[in-house]
């Protein structure tokens, strides 16, 4: 997609005609997820580290935060953003928040989830500045949040609580966005998912899952700077009227209480057994709401069948 | 036009930029009308914005030089070369000289060096004399083994080996798997960092000599030169200089990305490239030597570090290689007391003093829109002597007086940082909002140094990249600068009388 330079007389592209090697999976190729295409990370080879003194071997692909790992090293570390289930490999590093910081004598402050694991690196979690900048940037993300845990549909399965609890804080020194005027208006369009954009702390994880593992090109990164925020490809003011399967998987991977099932969302509760995506959204929550019989937006519908009338799109 | 200047004929040089196009067009069209058998030459910029339309005047060995012409001025230049004269009455400068290499004695033509900017106001944009793409073609180690020789370092924010060793980066790519890729990159929309907008509507046809030289280097198959889309005069001549240059089988390709600052940045020129509709900065590393363009190994230069470069190559032995940061800086001045925005060139052992025309200033930014406040500019321009000093290296140097407040100026730079980023990266996009926060708390008397402080080092050193690297910068220099200035604000009062109001 290139930019619009419409109405000016000699205007350039802004996309070179130069070849493009790399080799494109045909489905995510045209969605548009706002992100940048970062370089694959992960070390390019075995390596072994120092670690707070101690020895590490980690393997290809690794950065240092697998080393921290090895050695349990990462439990002074939030690093909150960094994703580390199932779907790894499609999912993160975003390596957004920075509260992962470590400190290395060659590079000096790196981000550990994303930094390449180097033979011979020596790594310290524990400096000053390193614990400066987790601290300091862990209360930047509690700035721009919502901190009403009791009304939560994430309280008591929240990473951000979970990390701030595990950091020991107490007053973060920005104080957090309680502004009320300010609060984005909650999308409760959606009878599946409802989204709190201001709990969001932009890990991008929604937008991963949703496009790279689901490979449904709904969510999206959207504006920039304080304007930062979950969009939607289609331009879609509300997620009802985005081309949402409600598959649930973003807000399976979302950390805090930004997108919730809509049965969680005022639930003060903790994960059931055998919770997955597959048996509490499609089906049981669907099932009951008669605006729409099956868990796919209308303009699902309309994206993949459109000739059909809305709402009688088959799920597939 | 190209590389055919008898310097026996007399000839006008008309200098046409983009800031003075207008007045500058009506010059030229006045010469050309008026000429017999003087030739006219359409010549960019020659980077004195307040000098500007220049015209030059050369016959038999001298030149002179004319500022601020009118088209009728023009004429009667003009219709005096025509009689073999010289207008050497009312000529700002008079040059014994066909060369164009120094115009001037005095004025802001005079300040510095001339080498990178030699030709600039000078030659055709798109004439080349000498071509160090062909002899790097016939001898590609010997660019390599001279620039690593001379640790030659990266020119301004958009390069991709800032205050870095070039050839490192060059060697880097030779090593990444991949056909490699040359980008210029000429992006700047900092209109206080004017160099390599200037080098661009100048001396395209160096800068794209540069590029295909660095090309044959690394043994790149493809130059892509990326613009600002608002810059249509430098896209018009790199195109007409793309036209004569002999690229010897290596595809170059110009395009543009917007104009937003954040567009400069190494990274997001290559999403602009790539036709993200969104930028955000890329993870580092690995960086663009290694992943750059469509994953193709990419060496991103500015036209700042090819002119460089080339003026290196050209003349070896006028650079000091054993000096940590060798050759000049590009460095334009603006701001309060300069007639207009002026790109010079000093060495890199020269103060920045001698770019600045007046000793009038209360204060001044050094380093473009990140760059460091003090008081005192006299600072080598070389990176590890301005890096030294707490400024930035990007060639820019704005000047205020006594108006200025150093508290607002700060203020409005964290502004600029919070409205401006990309939004990936907390410590940039939330800490800015906190910079400007905790600027804003001095106005209602709690003014916490080193609250500011502490926060300034986590966004400077935990930032993705270099937007979020320097943007406390401002804010932490007019602490160690201004701090009582900065204080007096928590007790109610500016002592610049600027701020009275909004307190
Ligand atoms: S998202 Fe987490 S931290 Fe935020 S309010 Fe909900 S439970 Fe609390
Ligand atoms: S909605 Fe949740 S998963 Fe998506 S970016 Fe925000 S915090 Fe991350
Ligand atoms: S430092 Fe700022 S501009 Fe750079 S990636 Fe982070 S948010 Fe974006
Ligand atoms: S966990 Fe590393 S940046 Fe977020």
């Amino acid at each position: 997609m290139s930019t619009d330079h419409t109405g000016r007389s000699e205007s350039l592209p802004s996309v070179p005609s130069i070849d493009d090697p790399r080799p494109h999976p045909p489905l995510t190729e045209h969605f548009n997820t706002g992100t940048a295409t970062d370089p694959d990370v992960g070390a390019r080879e075995t390596s072994s580290l120092t670690v707070d003194g101690e020895e590490v071997n980690v393997g290809e692909e690794a950065t240092i935060i697998d080393a921290l790992e090895e050695v349990g090293a990462d439990e002074d570390l939030s690093a909150l953003c960094y994703y580390d289930r199932e779907d790894t490999d499609r999912i993160g590093p975003r390596s957004e928040c920075r509260t992962c910081m470590v400190e290395t004598d060659e590079h000096g402050l790196v981000p550990s989830c994303s930094h390449p694991a180097e033979d011979g690196m020596t790594v310290r979690t524990n400096s000053t500045e390193a614990e400066e900048a987790r601290s300091v940037n862990l209360d930047l993300v509690l700035s721009d949040h919502n901190l009403r845990c009791t009304t939560c549909g994430k309280n008591g399965r929240c990473e951000l609580q979970d990390a701030a609890i595990e950091a020991d804080v107490e007053v973060p020194r920005y104080g957090v966005f309680d502004n009320r005027d300010e609060y984005e208006p909650i999308d409760e369009s959606s009878p599946f998912i409802q989204i709190d954009r201001n709990k969001c702390i932009l890990c991008n994880r929604c937008v991963e899952a949703c496009n790279d593992v689901q490979v449904e090109g709904v969510l999206r990164i959207e504006g920039s700077g304080p304007d930062t925020r979950i969009g939607f490809q289609n331009g879609a003011d509300e997620m009802m009227d985005s081309t949402c399967v409600s598959c649930g998987h973003c807000a399976t991977v979302c950390p805090t209480g930004s997108l919730v099932e809509q049965d969680y969302t005022d639930a003060a509760t903790i994960p059931l057994p055998g919770f997955t995506q597959e048996n509490s959204i499609g089906k049981t929550i669907g099932e009951d709401y008669d605006g729409q019989p099956n868990p796919a937006t209308p303009m699902k519908g309309n994206q993949t069948y459109e000739d059909d009338a809305l709402g009688e799109a088959d799920d597939d | 036009m190209v590389g055919t200047e008898a310097a026996t004929t007399p000839a006008i040089r008309v200098a046409v930029g983009s800031a003075e196009y207008d007045r500058a067009a009506a010059v030229l069209e006045a010469a050309r009308e008026a000429a017999t058998d003087v030739r006219v030459v359409e010549t960019g910029p020659t980077g004195a914005a307040a000098l500007a339309p220049v015209v030059l005047a050369t016959a038999d060995d001298r030149t002179t030089v004319h500022a601020n012409v009118s088209p009728d001025r023009a004429r009667e230049l003009v219709e005096t070369l025509d009689d073999g004269e010289l207008a050497t009455d009312d000529a700002h400068a008079v040059v014994e000289s066909d060369e164009g290499v120094s115009m001037a004695e005095t004025g802001p033509l005079a300040i510095g060096q001339r080498r990178a900017l030699a030709r600039c106001g000078w030659a055709a944009p798109a004439a080349l004399d000498e071509s160090l793409a062909e002899r790097t073609r016939d001898e590609p180690d010997d660019l390599r083994e001279a620039v690593a020789g001379a640790g030659l370092l990266g020119r301004g924010r958009g390069d991709g080996h800032t205050d870095e060793s070039i050839a490192e980066g060059w060697a880097t790519a030779r090593e990444s798997d991949g056909e490699t890729v040359v980008v210029v990159n000429g992006n700047e929309s900092d209109p206080a960092v004017d160099g390599d907008r200037l080098l661009l509507e100048s001396r395209p046809a160096e800068v794209l000599d540069g590029a295909l030289a660095v090309a044959a280097a690394v043994e790149a198959t493809d130059v892509v030169v990326y613009l600002n889309e608002d810059d249509e005069l430098a896209a018009q001549r790199v195109r007409e200089a793309v036209e004569s240059v002999d690229a010897d089988g290596t595809g170059i390709d110009v395009v543009a990305g917007p104009d937003r600052y954040i567009a400069g940045e190494m990274t997001m020129a290559l999403e602009a490239m790539e036709g993200a509709d969104r930028l955000e900065a890329r993870l580092r590393p690995p960086g663009p030597s290694e992943v750059g363009l469509y994953g193709r190994p990419t060496v991103v230069h500015t036209p700042r570090t090819l002119a460089q470069i080339r003026a290196f190559a050209a003349a070896p032995d006028e650079f000091e290689t054993s000096a940590a940061d060798p050759g000049s800086r590009l460095l334009t001045v603006t701001g309060d007391g300069v007639a207009g925005p002026t790109t010079v060139e000093l060495a890199t052992d020269t103060a920045l003093a001698e770019a600045v025309a007046s000793s009038e200033y209360k204060m001044a930014c050094v380093g473009g829109r990140f760059g460091g406040i003090t008081r005192s500019l006299d600072v080598p321009a070389s990176a590890p002597a301005l890096t030294g000093a707490r400024l930035g290296t990007e060639g820019g140097i704005e000047l205020f007086d006594g108006a200025t407040c150093a508290l607002e100026f700060a203020g409005s730079r964290a502004k600029f940082a919070r409205e401006k980023n990309c939004g990936r990266c907390v410590p940039c996009r939330e800490g800015s909002k906190q910079l400007v926060d905790l600027l804003r708390d001095v106005y209602e008397g709690q003014f916490q140094p080193s609250e500011l402080r502490e926060l300034s080092r986590v966004v400077a050193e935990s930032s993705t990249c270099e937007f979020g690297q320097a943007a406390p910068r401002p804010v932490t220099t007019a602490i160690d600068t201004f701090e009582r200035e900065i204080a007096a604000h928590a007790e109610g009062r500016c002592p610049s009388g600027v701020c009275t109001e909004t307190n």
